[in-house]
């Protein structure tokens, strides 16, 4: 089995909350990819059959959402949006600087800097990026030399 | 300053807070005493009925009257749900997170009203996973409303249940789209459905459903606590009554949200007087109004005022009031090829025109912008808006030619001088 006890058990009572089973079918696979790092197929699958529906259904959404990886991801993922509010505040001089500062973690593969076209909803605290989870902003000046510090350090 | 001066914010009330409002805080200052007041003293038909007369208009950007939305709901008995859109994904929009962040008791006093209004016991609130701050803040506040009895079983010690559920998403713009929000939820591909039948009849678990964004539900506690004529005071009645949220961004100096009421400035009131100007002193090349999904405004247009039908008789959408601010040293080409590489990404794939249109679109803009544009290139760019205009299921491939016809029709100059020059023109970012 892919999945973890917990997680199993999590994804069982997810399912008891919604008026149908199916909707607990994205909350699930998010469940899974926090337990395994990712998505295999076979955590993918097991997702699945704990919500009651074909693999092929749970397939289907893991191909879809950018959030889902059905590829194993580096323990620290960059992603700085380069949508034009954050362009007209230097979204592409902020890529330059984390590419140069993290050129031996991005080698290594223990960073990885994604530039997207996807907003992330920080337009007026521009630019920004998303370190895994949590939102960085105003990453100007200081602040960007000291987040590229803390990604040389994790 | 202008007129706005004197006008205190309803929905941010805390302008500068970084933490959430409490729900003892709230209630200070009046919050859930609509929620009281509807629960005691009227029936949910008035409260539907209230909402027709304050005129409020959907936040999210089609700008539906909002009791109307409600009214549509069938009296019949059996299940109705209530989906609350907080998959805020419009380029330059980020209001609904500061709602959620600061005022998520706000945002619960209004889903319960809509909830009651059309005898809904539970309510989805459907929020982009990226926004995991604000999901969580939103699920601490109901976990508060619900100990203290005024959400949950037996709301305020009376019969009506409301239950609030916080369903994260997943990454994915088009889930902002209403049928392709409703397929989230029940566990689909989020790819649009063709209406009819609408969501007010066949919505999730093909029940009746109202859709509605977070800023919109954020107004119904006061207009049911105040009263329909309170709200009709704020704004430009009867077609733009209420406050609005306005998202500044780009290349102003102070970018941020800005509560107002409608119609009480215009553009460049908006950029000088809240935005403090333009960077450096700049011109201001073009403003977008409704993030990248509507066509620009030029800088002859920067009078208009902000409300739903002056943005539109000046050839726009008001939309989710997401204001982009070009400078003059903008290049336009960069700009619009940005805007459909979003689209390009972002469009679901399920109709062709759009899923094909939005990557050529994209393909064509990028070689203008890259000095390989040939002559011929600004027509196909407007022919193949042509194919997906109109011919798509949902907004997103209408919204998607916005930045191609507006700026090749309204710059045209800087589309020749690349493809003449060979280059772009402009420095690079």
């Amino acid at each position: 089995m892919a999945l973890s006890d917990p997680t199993r058990a999590a994804i069982c009572k997810l399912v008891e909350q919604y008026p149908e089973r199916r909707t607990a079918l994205l909350p699930a696979l998010k469940l899974a990819q926090a337990d395994v790092g990712y998505l295999p197929p076979e955590a993918i699958g097991e997702a699945a059959d704990l919500v009651g529906v074909p693999h092929s259904a749970a397939f289907e959404l893991a191909s879809f959402y950018t959030m889902l990886h059905e590829e194993p991801v580096p323990p620290t993922m960059v992603v700085v949006c380069a949508q034009l509010p954050c362009a007209l505040r230097g979204a592409e001089s902020l890529l330059r600087d984390l590419y140069a500062g993290l050129e031996r973690e991005i080698a290594a593969g223990s960073v990885e800097v994604e530039r997207t076209s996807e907003c992330f909803g920080a337009c007026h605290r521009a630019p920004m990026a998303r370190v895994n989870e949590r939102y960085c902003e105003n990453l100007t000046g200081a602040a960007r030399e000291q987040l590229v510090r803390e990604l040389k350090q994790s | 300053m202008t007129v706005a001066l004197d006008y205190e914010p309803v929905l941010l009330t805390h302008p500068g807070r970084t933490t959430p409002v409490t729900l003892e805080e709230y209630q200070a200052e009046g919050g859930y005493v609509g929620w009281r007041k509807a629960l005691q003293k009227m029936a949910p038909d008035q409260v539907v009925e209230e909402v027709k007369a304050s005129g409020l208009r959907g936040r999210g950007g089609a700008g539906f009257p909002t009791g109307n939305k409600w009214g549509f709901i069938p009296k019949a008995p059996g299940a109705k749900y209530v989906a609350v859109n907080a998959d805020e994904s419009e380029p330059g929009t980020f209001k609904d997170r500061e709602l959620i962040e600061i005022e998520p008791h706000r945002v619960l006093e209004g889903i319960a009203l809509c909830c009651y209004a059309i005898s809904a016991e539970t309510a989805f609130v459907y929020i982009r996973g990226e926004y995991v701050e604000a999901a969580d803040r939103l699920e601490a506040a109901i976990t508060d409303a619900e100990a203290a009895s005024i959400l949950g079983r037996a709301c305020l010690g009376t019969q009506v249940n409301v239950r609030i559920l916080v369903f994260r998403g997943a990454g994915a713009y088009i889930c902002g789209e209403e049928t392709a929000l409703l397929e989230s939820l029940e566990g689909r591909r989020p790819m649009p459905r063709s209406r009819p039948p609408f969501p007010a009849v066949e919505g999730l678990y093909r029940r009746p459903t109202v859709i509605n964004n977070v800023e919109t539900l954020a107004n119904v506690p006061g207009i049911i606590d105040r009263g329909s004529g309170w709200y009709n005071s704020i704004g430009t009645p009867p077609r733009n009554t209420g406050p609005k949220i306005f998202c500044l961004s780009g290349r102003v100096n102070r970018p941020g949200n800005y509560e107002l009421p409608l119609g009480a400035v215009t553009v460049r009131e908006l950029i000088d007087d809240y935005g403090l100007g333009v960077i450096d002193g700049k011109a201001v090349k073009g403003v977008l109004t409704a993030g990248v999904s509507a066509p620009i405004l030029t800088r002859e247009k920067l009078d208009t005022k902000l409300d739903y039908d002056a943005v539109q008789a000046a050839g726009s959408m008001l939309g989710s009031a997401s204001l982009i601010v070009l400078d003059e040293d903008t290049c336009i080409v960069r700009a619009a090829a940005l805007m459909e590489e979003f689209f390009r990404h972002e469009s679901c794939g399920k109709c062709t025109p759009c899923r094909e249109g939005t990557s050529w679109l994209h393909k064509v803009l990028q070689r203008i912008e890259e000095g390989r544009g040939v002559p011929g290139d600004l027509d196909l760019l407007l022919s193949l808006s042509g194919e997906i205009s109109g011919k798509v299921l949902c907004a997103l491939g209408d919204f998607a030619t916005s930045p191609v016809t507006a700026t090749v029709k309204q710059y045209r100059d800087e589309y020749v001088a690349h493809i003449e020059g060979g280059r772009c023109p402009h420095p690079a970012w």
